[in-house]
This record gives C-alpha cells, structure tokens and sequence, in this order.
C-alpha cells in the first residue's frame, strides 16, 4: 500500500522498545519520505498476530530473540538478528517503601518485608514474567541462599501479577506497587529509580551466558510446560518472509543496525550491539556485509 | 414506476438494511460459537479455571448490576422528572464515562481508589483494596456501564407519564408511595431491559478490568490471555463459552420482560 | 368552600394568571373556556399537583397553598381518565386507603362493578371513565373536581352518570368543580360558571346569566349563544326522562320547538346565530320546524360575515349569515324575512 506515492513502513515493537524505535522511525522517514505505522505490545502478543491473525509487518522487534526460534522461525521468518542487550532491574519510586534504604546488596531482604508490594509479569504471557524467575534462581546461588528463589517468587501473589512490564510500570507510578522487577531500559524510559544488580543475576552480559544457562524455569505452554534456560536478554528482529513492503523493511532495518540507528538506540536507553548477530538461512546479503554470521 | 411498484422497492430497501445490519452483527458471533463452541463445552467440565471465570464474571456483573439498580434509578427519576438541579449537566456528567478509552478508565479509577490516595489507602486497609480484587472488577464493570442503566432507566420512567403520579397522590399516595405503586410497575419493562443492557456490557469489559485486576481473571480477561500464551485455538474456545452461557439468562431477563409487558401496557 | 385569591401557576404551555375564585360549600360549579385557556391547571392547582408561583389557596376555610396533594382530600377527575394500567378495575377503584369501605357501594351506584375482574387495557372509553370516577369517589371526598367527565362517554352513559353525580352531590353535600366546553351540561348542571381565557377569570356568575350577558363578546363568542330565551319546556310525549325527546318552548316572546332531554318546566332555548337561516320569502315545504316572520332590525357587518338582528314582535332573533347573503337577498333595516330554525338546533337546557 503506498499513500500518494510514499512508502508505507509496518513495525511491530516491543513496548519496552516504543521510544526509542519511534526516534529510530522518525529520523529514517526524514530521510526517506516513507510513512509509519506502528503497533506496540507484549513480545508474544505480537508474534501472536502473525502467527494467529495472519497480519504481516515489514519489521518485527522483540524483547525476547527466544520467540524468533519458538514461533516465527521457519514459517514466517527464515532470520533474525539480535541487536541489543537489555538487563534486569528492581525498579521503584520515591514512594516505595524503604526506598532510602534499598541497595544492591540487600535488595533481596528488603522486598521479602511483609508489607512491601512486589509486582512481576505473568511468566506464562510475557518473557520478563520468567526472566523475573531466572533473576531469583541465579541470585539464590549468587548470595548462596538456599530457596530464596521460591520465598521471592512466592513474595508476588496472583493479584500483582500483570501480563505486560508496561501495565506493572503503570502500577508502580501509581503506587500501587513498591518494586517491580523490569527491564533496565522501560525503568529508564520511565524515570524510574532502579538497582543495578550483579552482572551474574541480571542477564545482561553476553560473556556470561555459561554462568546463565545454570538457571532454568518451567514454564506452562499449553498442556504441557517447557523448560526456560537463562540466557543473555537479547532484543530480535526481522523481516517477515511475506512483509508486504519488504524492500522498505530492509532499508530500515539496515539503518537501525548501522551506527546512526545504534546511536539512537543508544540515547533512548537500549543497549545496542555493536555488531548484531546474525541466525538462521537466507539472510539478505546487504545485512551480512556489516554483521557477524553465527 | 407505478406507486406499487414504489412501495415495493422502498419496503425492498428497508428490509435489505435491515438484513445487512443482522448479518453484521450475527455472523461473527455465529462464526466464534461454531468454531469454538464444542471445544469450549467439552473444556467446561474439566477446566477449573475456565469454570472460575466465568463464574466471576457473571457473579462480578450480577453485583454491578444490582448496585446501580438500587443507586440509579432514583438517580433516573430524578432526571426524568426534571428535578435534578443542574439536570441536564449532571445527566452528561453520568455520561462521560462512555466515552473514556476503557483502559483510561481503569487508570482513572486508580487515581481516585488506588492505595495512593486516601480514600484509597483507607479501603486497602479495610481488606477492600480494588487492585487485583473481584471489587476491583465490579468498579471498573460498573464504571464503564452504569451510564447505560441511568440512561435507559431514565427513558423508561419519562415514559411513564407525570400524571398517573399526580392522579395517584391526590387518592391519598405520599410521593414515594406513588412512585412505588404506579411508576416503578409501569416501568418495569424498561428497567428490565436496561439492567440487560448494562449487564451484558459489563460482562464482555476488558481494558477497564485488566488494568486494575489481572488475576483472578475475568472471561476476557482469561480468553485474551490465552490468545497471546497459546494462540487462537487455545482463545476460541473460551469467548465461545462466554456467548452461550450468556444468552441464558439474557433469555430469562427477555421473558420476564415481555410478562411484564402483558400486565403494564400503556393506555 | 374553594377559594382561588390571585393564583398564579404555570404548567408546560399553560398558565393561570391572577385567578380569584370563590366556590360555596355544596356549590356546583362549572368552568368555561376555549382550548388552553388554563382549565385544567385551575384543577390542578386546587387538588395540589400543581405549585402556584403567586396566590393562595383555600380549602374548607384553610390554607392548603403549600399543603401536599395527599393530604388535601380532593378527588380529581381527568379527562383520559388515567386508570392504572397494571392494575384491575377493582383495585384501581379500590385504590385510595379510605376507600376500602366505599368501593362496592360507589361502583353499583355507577354500574361499574361488573368490570371489576377486568383489566383497564380491555375497557372501552365510556367504561374507563366511569371508572375513573369511581375511584375518585371512592374515598367519599367532600371536594370533586372534574375535568370534561362526560367527553367520552356515549348519551345513555352521559346521562346515567350526570344523575348519579347530581345525587351523590345533594347526599354528601360535595363541593362539585367541573370543567367542560359543553355549555348545555353548564346549564343543567351549575349552580355557578367561571368563565377563563387565556390563564384569567373573565366572568364569573349563575350559567343562565352568562348566557343572557355573556360579559365580553369573546365570552358571547366562545359560548355561541346569539340567542338564549328563557320559559317553560314541554315535552312533547310522556316517555321517560332519559330519552331524547321532541320539546315544546315557549318564552320571553318566541315559541320554539327543539329537541332534547329536558325533564319539563322551567328552561332555556339557546340557539346560535350560524343556525338561523334567513329568507325573503316561504320555501315550502321545509324542514325546519322553526319558521318565523319578521322584519330586519340592524345589519352589522363583521368581514365576510354579518350579524343580522331580527325583530319578531316581542322577541328579537340574531342571524348570522354572510356577508354576499346579505347583498344577495338586499337584507338591510325595515326589510321583511323568514326566519327558519331547525328543531335540531335549538338547545334546550
């Protein structure tokens, strides 16, 4: 579909993505007179879309690479590429309670309180929901303290669960909550106070990803349930094998991975690969001049 | 053309409207309980959590309901008698939730009644928190409907004329008495049909509810959730639940209503 | 027993401006007055359902201005009667808590106790109304206010229902308001008129005096009684008196034959001036059994019409006829004429 003679871009991101992608897009339509539109939600509800309601966008950005392998890859996508890292955090506000108190070394007591409120995704609908899961596995062998992985993951009771990191971010501004376990870069976008945590427990340093695999959740998908392993946040994309404005797709996705789209990212607070990695067959050649084949 | 002709095409062209308008509205639904229905009767028995949800939905829209049965209709009389100061503001005022995004909605009801505020802070100490409660379910039900029950009922008691009231003071009837005696059985209909009405739209509510109350899980809540964990095929079947199990009592409420038209028609 | 000191009240479109009434106890008073000249408001006002910006009202010597209808004891009578839809016959009649004890009597009196198991929707119009009477009478008021009760209802019910209220009245010493555009039933009935237009009292007095001196010629206008003799009735056969009958008039100089329910004695010939046709000369034979000869004593052109005022004798008859008539037949003072009225219309009351 063109409108009057312009390409037409359809982006599906993240909302964890939302800002800086929409800075992305601003500037490669300045340069290229093409008009966006955009659609934001859970990782999962979007590749829900492709695979369900058959609705295909040029590019699809994902918080969680994983979905690329689980749902979209061969049938709709026959690559992806990780671009950016992202990292766990404990975010929270000025209201929250013993927030003057709250450090990296004791965050793990702290939110155990009785009356603190802990809020995490649903590990069943959103991938920050068992990364949270992961996150209490790796620091109960971090700080050798034998279940805290069960005590914190019981600290979140059915009714603070939410299905996307961006209500739970909701939740917490309105105080409903006192911490939240989210990613560094929606914390950021939102002003949120956050704890950096050790780079062991937070799933953002692709040296580590040994030390990661150690962790794994199950996780119910339909009947049965699959087992998670840790492993390093990675932000995917790609284009959809039936993107129905492949060529613009390309184009863009081209700009985000060269180092002005990373410098954008960059600003808007997601950790963008220098070198993104490529996986899978069939991958567009203007791609693999500037990136690392797996 | 001849006038009959002319008559023909022009009730030709009202009945065509008409049929295009039913197959809009009735073919998607009939599409969800075909393509779901079994699978979502055979999962009623064994699901314990499709059982929870619905039960919750129905029992959360029951409670919206009746609440602003008891709160809006004396609201609605005011308004249809003229004798709300400020009528016609108030009766927009009663209307604005409509048109607020549902989601927004949800987030409005939490600047008033979440744990920040004081009210709030008082109910969550009560044990009548609204964030992650049936209470919660039932505000954001009854927040985004109960302008269809005032509006409706409102109608309703404005078709009742005055005079039956004035007839009945002057035999002896205090103003309460005579709307309890005249009014409210010869509006009954209406107001059976706007408690229809407002609970049918509370049931199907999503953005509002989700919002304050993810689990436990509505219906809605529920089917959603699981289009986006398991996809289409896990979804189907609970939206298709969702529509048979409501025609049943939206069937009782339509035979009550027209028993109730037997006994009150209008002179 | 009712009295109106300078109400004024507003209902939708209509209004009662500065309306001074005075009903004696045991009166039955009748209200005239075209289509919105604020009738039913005037009910309204005395029975309570209506609040009065201005006034005060009066009911047996107290002041009941801000007193709730409920408690004011007055029974009121609309003209659609209003009967409770979703309720039976019985229980509409029955509907007032005092009028438990009264329910059979009133109802046999009215002949509405074979509707009891009936419901309202089933009614004809007649029947609702006689109804709704009834359940006015009922709780045995001592103040009636009835708004046009015999509109709907067919000659044989019309009277049957006018000698019961005449009855009940003389019995219970009710204070009777009844408003009506029928000035035939004004005269039966009333012992006093009041006459309304436009929200104000224009003449108020006994019903044969309106007639004779309408106080302003709207009033004349509105009552289209040109003509209003008074005599003696007689009927013409001895066959009952609620059967229409052939009546034999004769007073203030005319002899008139009409045709109506009048009992017999003392009475009224009202006939309108758009009734009298005039003629130079006998057409024979005729219809109307009113055929009188006279002489042309004023012609007063209104537009395109003409009052023509006949002199026969002792009495004098108003035509009016138009305006090419009078041209036509060369009508002007001294010329002789034929005067003809049908027995149909000369009103007897």
């Amino acid at each position: 579909m063109t409108v009057a003679g312009r390409d037409t871009l359809v982006v599906f991101e993240a909302a964890s993505l939302a800002a800086p992608m929409r800075a992305a897009l601003d500037t490669f339509v300045r340069r290229t007179a093409a008009v966006v539109a955009e659609e934001h939600g859970g990782s999962l509800e979007l590749a829900r879309r492709i695979t369900e309601l058959h609705r295909i966008p040029d590019v699809i950005a994902l918080a969680d690479h994983e979905v690329f392998p689980q749902l979209l890859v061969p049938a709709h996508a026959s690559w992806y590429a990780d671009f950016a890292r992202n990292r766990m955090v404990v975010a929270y506000t000025d209201r929250s309670k013993y927030a003057g108190e709250i450090t990296a070394a004791n965050w793990y007591d702290v939110i155990q309180r009785d009356d603190v409120l802990l809020g995490r995704a649903d590990p069943v609908i959103a991938p920050v929901g068992y990364r949270a899961l992961l996150l209490f596995t790796l620091a109960e062998r971090h700080y050798r303290r034998p279940a805290l992985a069960a005590v914190l993951e019981a600290r979140t009771p059915p009714r603070l669960l939410r299905g996307t990191a961006a209500e739970l971010a909701a939740l917490l501004a309105a105080g409903e909550l006192d911490y939240i376990i989210d990613y560094e870069s929606l914390a950021r976008a939102q002003g949120l106070r956050f704890l950096s945590l050790p780079p062991e427990i937070d799933l953002g340093d692709s040296a580590l990803d040994s030390t990661y695999a150690r962790a794994s959740v199950r996780v119910a998908r339909g009947r049965d349930s699959v087992t998670v392993r840790g492993a390093p946040i990675m932000y995917g994309l790609t284009v959809p094998r039936e993107a129905p404005h492949a060529g613009v797709g390309l184009r863009f996705v081209q700009f985000l991975l060269g180092p002005d789209g990373r410098a954008i990212l960059r600003a808007g607070q997601v950790d963008a690969l220098d070198v993104p990695v490529l996986r899978g067959d069939s991958i567009p050649s203007v791609l693999r001049e500037r990136t690392v084949p797996e | 053309m001849t006038r009959g002709t002319a008559h023909r095409a022009a009730a030709m062209s009202v009945m065509g409207g008409a049929l295009i308008l039913l197959a809009l509205l009735v073919l998607p639904v009939a599409a969800l309980v075909w393509r779901g229905g079994a699978e979502g009767v055979r999962q009623l028995g064994s699901d314990g959590e499709l059982q929870h949800a619905l039960l919750l939905t129905a029992a959360a829209a029951t409670s919206a309901t009746l609440v602003v049965m008891l709160l809006g209709t004396p609201l609605a009389y005011l308004l249809a008698r003229n004798r709300m100061p400020g009528g016609s503001i108030v009766a927009a005022l009663v209307e604005l939730p409509l048109i607020i995004p549902h989601p927004v909605a949800g987030i409005a009801l939490l600047l008033v009644f979440g744990r920040g505020t004081p009210m709030g802070a008082a109910l969550a100490r009560a044990g009548l928190g609204i964030v992650g409660s049936p209470l919660g379910i039932g505000l954001a039900m009854l927040f985004v409907s109960a302008p269809l029950y005032v509006s409706a009922a409102r109608e309703a008691i404005a078709r009742v004329e005055p005079r039956y009231e004035d007839v009945a003071r002057t035999l002896g009837d205090t103003p309460w008495r005579a709307v309890r005696r005249v009014t409210l059985p010869l509006a009954k209909r209406g107001l059976f049909a706007a408690a229809v009405v407002m609970w049918a739209r509370s049931v199907s509510e999503f953005g509002a509810i989700v919002i304050l109350t993810y689990n436990p899980k509505v219906a809605s809540v529920l089917s959603y959730d699981r289009f986006t964990a398991f996809g289409l095929d896990a979804a189907l079947p609970v939206a298709a639940v969702l529509v048979l199990l409501a025609l049943v009592p939206l069937l009782v409420l339509r035979s009550l209503r027209s028993e109730a038209r037997a006994t009150t028609s209008a002179p | 027993m009712i009295a109106l000191d300078g109400v004024t009240a507003h209902s939708g479109d209509f209004a009662l401006r500065d309306v001074s009434v005075a009903i004696a106890a045991g009166e039955w008073g009748i209200v005239l007055g075209p289509a919105g000249s604020g009738k039913t408001t005037l009910l309204e006002t005395i029975a309570g359902v209506r609040r009065t910006s201005a006034g005060r009202v009066r009911l047996r010597g107290q002041d009941v201005t801000t007193l709730a209808p409920e408690l004011r004891r007055v029974g009121i009578v609309y003209q659609h009667g209003y009967l409770f839809p979703h309720l039976s016959v019985e229980e509409n009649v029955g509907y007032a808590a005092d009028a438990r004890a009264h329910v059979r009597e009133v109802s046999e009196r009215l002949g509405v106790d074979p509707l009891f198991d009936r419901p309202v929707a089933s009614l004809s119009g007649g029947e609702r109304q006689l109804v709704a009477v009834a359940r006015a009478l009922a709780p045995a008021p001592d103040i009636l206010l009835l708004d046009e009760p015999f509109a709907a209802l067919d000659p044989r019910r019309r009277v049957r229902l006018r000698v019961e209220l005449q009855r009940m009245h003389r019995e219970r010493g009710m204070t009777v308001l009844h408003v009506t555009h029928d000035f035939t039933e004004a005269g039966t009935l009333g012992d006093i008129a009041v006459v309304l237009e436009a929200g104000r009292v224009i003449q108020v007095a006994a019903p044969s005096v309106l007639f004779r001196k309408p106080a302003t010629a709207a009033v004349a206008d509105f009552l289209g009684a040109d003509n209003v003799f008074a005599g003696q009735v007689t009927r013409s056969a001895a066959s009952g008196m609620s059967e229409l009958d052939t009546l034999l008039f004769e007073g203030d100089g005319i002899r008139l034959t009409g045709v109506g329910t009048h009992g017999g004695g003392q009475g009224h010939a009202v006939i309108r001036g758009e009734d009298v046709v005039l003629a130079r000369q006998h057409s024979m034979p005729s219809s109307a059994r009113n055929v009188l000869e006279g002489t042309v004593a004023e012609v007063a052109p209104q537009g395109v019409l003409a009052r023509v005022t006949v002199a026969m004798g002792a009495a004098t008859l108003v035509a009016v006829v138009t305006d090419a008539s009078v041209r036509e037949l060369g009508l002007a003072r001294g010329v002789a004429v034929v005067a003809s009225v049908k027995a149909t219309a000369v009103h007897v009351c």
